[in-house]
C-alpha cells in the first residue's frame, strides 16, 4: 500500500528536516499513526498526498512514486478526512459532497447520485439537505468522512476522526472505519492520539516522534510482544552474574527493588521457572504484564522501543 | 423513499468529470445565485440596461416621428455617433460593478480561508494553478458577462432601428469587448488578490474596497503633489473607465495609452502575485 526508504522531507528555509530516515512498508489494512503534536504526522500525510516532495529517499503510494508527475493524479485515488472542520458552512452536506466528488473526477450527474449514496452510507439521511452550519459534531464528522469516500478511494487518510465525539458517536465512527476497510476494501491510515481508537480498529501501528519512526509493526506482533511481558520477583536478591544471565531468558526492560520487568524470548512462561532452577534462584512471583497501548507509546517515545514483531 | 444498497457500491468512472477549474467556478456561481446580493445587483444592472436601451429607442422616435420633430435638435445633442457616446455605454454600469466585485470577489478566496477548505481542495487532483485560474476566471467573467448586454443590446437595437446610421457604431463591439475584457481582468485580479489577504469574507470586502479607494486616493495625492497626469494610472477605477475610451478613440481619455498600459500591467502583476503567494500549498495546514 505504502512503502518508503530513507525518506527525508525538508520545508523550504528550514534548517532541520521535518522527516528524516524513514523506512517502512505498510500492507493494505488499517494503519494507526500515532505521535505527539509536531511529530511529523501531518508532514507525512502531506508527503503521501503529493503536496510535498521528498528531499531525499524514495517511496511509493499505491505503486506511484512520491514526487513524480503522476502524484497529482494519485490524489484521485486517495480520500482525506482532515482533523479540523473543513466544511463549506453555507452549503448543504449533499451539495458539498457532490462538489468534492466532482473535484475528484466524477461527472456532475454521477457526483450527485454518488453524494446521496455515500451520505446514506455514513448515516446522514434527510439531514443532508440542510446547511452544515446547523449540524452536530457527530454529523459534521460524518460529512467529512463522506467527502473522503465519495470517489471510492483505494486509500483513505483519516485524521482524528473521533475528535469531539461522545462515546456512542465514537463507537459509530469506529464502526464506519472498520466498514470502510471491510466492505469497501480501502486501505485506511488512521492518525489519532486516542490510543483506544487505534487499538480497536488498526491492524498495523506506526509511532512517529520528532520526524522519525520510533516503532512500527503489526498489531498482532505488538500483542504477541505484550503477551511475553512478565514481572519476576525472586526470594533473594539476584547475584550480579545471575542478573547478567537473565539475558538468556529475555530482554530486561526494567529492574527496580528486586522486581524484573522482562520480555521473554519464548511464549512459555514456565521457562522462567526452569531458568530460576538452573541458576539456583527461587522465583516467588511471575506476573503477566498486560500493558496498554499507551505504555507502549510512551516507552517508544522515550527511546525504549518495544519490539513489535514483524510487519 | 429511495432504496439504497446495503453498502456503498463502487463509484462511477473518475475520468468523465469536468476540469477542476470549471467545477470550482460553477460552485462559486451557485453560491452567488443563492445569495440575496445577486438579486439586488441583478435589479440594479437591469434598471441601468433598460435606461440605456430606452434612451436609444427614444432617440429613434425623435428622429422618425413627425410630431416629435421639434425635439430632434435636442436628441442629436445627446445621441451623437461620437466616440464618447460609445465609451459611455459602459460607464455607470462599471461604477456599480466595482461594488459587486468588492462584495462578491472579496469573499472568493477569503471564504475558503475561513472554512479552511483550501488544503482539502489541494488534497484532490487540483493544482494551485487550477485553483487560482478558477478564482481569477470567475472574478473576471462575472463583470465581463454583466457588461456584455450593455454593449450588445444597444448595438443590436441601434442596428435594427437605424441601421449603420444609428447612434451606436456598427464596429462598437469590436472595440468595447476587448476594453471590457481588460477592465474585467483588472477588477478580477484586484478582487482575488485582495481577498487572498483576508481571513473572512467581510474582511475581504474591506480589503477590496480599501485597495480600490486607497489606490485612488494615492493617485490623487501624487497627482496633486507632482502635477503629473500619468499617475492617475495607479487608480484602478480610472483605468477601468479609461480602457473603453482608449479603444474607441475618445479625444481626451481619462488616462493616456502608455500610463494605462503600465498601470494595468502593474495592477495585474501585483494582485496576481499576491494571490499566487497566498494560495500556494505551503499555506495549507493539514
Amino acid at each position: 500500500m505504502i512503502a518508503f526508504e530513507n525518506l527525508e522531507v525538508r520545508y523550504p528555509q528550514a534548517t532541520t528536516p521535518a522527516l528524516r530516515g524513514l523506512t517502512l512498508s505498510l500492507e493494505r489494512g488499517i494503519v494507526g499513526l500515532l505521535g505527539p503534536n509536531g511529530s511529523g504526522k501531518s508532514t507525512l500525510l502531506k508527503t503521501w498526498l503529493g503536496l510535498l516532495t521528498p528531499s531525499a529517499g524514495t517511496g511509493t503510494v499505491l505503486g506511484v512514486p512520491l514526487g513524480s508527475e503522476a502524484a497529482r493524479r494519485l490524489r484521485g485515488r486517495i480520500g482525506y478526512m482532515p482533523e479540523y472542520d473543513a466544511l463549506i458552512e453555507d452549503a448543504s452536506a449533499y451539495e458539498q459532497v457532490a462538489f468534492w466528488g466532482e473535484l475528484s473526477g466524477l461527472a456532475p450527474d454521477a457526483a450527485r447520485d454518488r453524494a446521496h449514496e455515500v451520505l446514506y452510507f455514513v448515516g446522514l439521511d434527510e439531514a443532508r439537505y440542510r446547511p452544515v452550519s446547523g449540524y452536530s459534531t457527530g454529523m459534521r464528522q460524518r460529512v467529512k468522512l463522506a467527502q473522503a469516500l465519495v470517489h471510492s478511494p483505494a486509500l483513505v487518510f483519516l485524521d482524528e476522526p473521533t475528535n469531539g465525539l461522545d462515546p456512542d458517536g465514537r463507537r459509530r465512527m469506529l464502526d464506519l472505519v472498520l466498514r470502510v476497510h471491510a466492505e469497501l476494501g480501502a486501505g485506511v491510515i488512521l492518525a489519532s492520539h486516542l490510543l483506544g481508537d487505534v487499538e480497536r480498529v488498526a491492524d498495523q501501528l506506526v509511532i512517529l516522534d520528532q520526524g522519525q519512526i520510533k516503532a512500527a509493526g503489526s498489531m498482532a506482533g505488538l500483542r504477541r510482544a505484550l503477551a511475553r511481558r512478565v514481572e519476576l520477583r525472586f526470594l533473594d536478591t539476584l547475584m550480579p552474574e545471575q542478573e547478567a544471565a537473565l539475558a538468556e531468558l529475555g530482554t530486561v526492560l526494567e529492574a527496580r527493588n528486586g522486581l524484573y520487568d522482562l520480555e521473554l524470548t519464548t511464549a512459555d512462561p514456565a521457562a522462567a521457572f526452569r531458568w530460576a532452577q538452573a541458576q539456583g534462584a527461587t522465583l516467588i512471583q511471575l506476573t503477566p504484564r498486560h500493558d496498554r497501548l499507551d505504555e507502549v507509546l510512551l516507552r517508544a517515545l522515550h527511546g525504549d522501543a518495544t519490539s513489535m514483531g514483524g510487519n | 423513499m429511495p432504496i439504497y444498497a446495503p453498502t456503498l457500491p463502487p463509484a462511477p468512472d473518475l475520468s468523465l468529470g469536468q476540469p477542476p477549474v470549471l467545477v470550482l467556478m460553477r460552485f462559486d456561481l451557485a453560491r452567488l445565485w443563492r445569495q440575496k446580493i445577486g438579486r439586488f445587483f441583478g435589479f440594479g444592472f437591469l434598471a441601468l440596461l433598460l435606461f440605456k436601451v430606452a434612451r436609444i429607442y427614444v432617440g429613434h422616435l425623435l428622429q422618425t416621428n413627425v410630431a416629435l420633430r421639434p425635439m430632434k435638435d435636442f436628441a442629436q445633442s445627446i445621441l451623437t455617433q461620437g466616440a464618447s457616446f460609445q465609451a459611455d455605454l459602459l460607464s455607470p454600469a462599471s461604477f456599480l460593478l466595482w461594488f459587486l466585485v468588492a462584495l462578491v470577489g472579496g469573499g472568493l478566496v477569503a471564504r475558503d480561508t475561513l472554512y479552511r477548505v483550501r488544503p482539502l481542495i489541494y488534497a484532490h487532483p487540483v493544482s494551485p494553478r487550477d485553483y487560482l485560474l478558477a478564482k481569477l476566471g470567475f472574478a473576471t467573467a462575472l463583470p465581463f458577462l454583466i457588461l456584455l448586454p450593455f454593449v450588445l443590446l444597444p448595438w443590436l437595437m441601434s442596428l435594427l432601428l437605424a441601421g449603420l446610421d444609428g447612434p451606436v457604431w456598427a464596429t462598437a463591439p469590436l472595440r468595447l469587448l476587448p476594453a471590457m475584457a481588460i477592465s474585467s481582468a483588472l477588477m478580477g485580479s484586484l478582487a482575488v488578490g485582495a481577498s487572498s489577504l483576508a481571513a473572512t469574507p467581510r474582511a475581504g470586502v474591506s480589503w477590496v474596497l480599501g485597495s480600490v479607494l486607497g489606490a485612488g486616493a494615492l493617485a490623487g495625492l501624487l497627482r496633486g503633489m507632482t502635477g503629473i497626469a500619468a499617475v492617475d494610472a495607479l487608480n484602478p477605477v480610472l483605468l477601468a473607465e479609461a480602457w473603453p475610451q482608449l479603444l474607441v478613440g475618445v479625444e481626451h481619455p481619462l488616462v493616456a495609452w502608455l500610463p494605462a498600459l503600465l498601470g494595468t500591467a502593474l495592477h495585474l502583476a501585483l494582485w496576481t502575485t499576491l494571490a499566487v503567494r497566498r494560495t500556494r500549498p505551503s499555506e495549507a495546514i493539514l
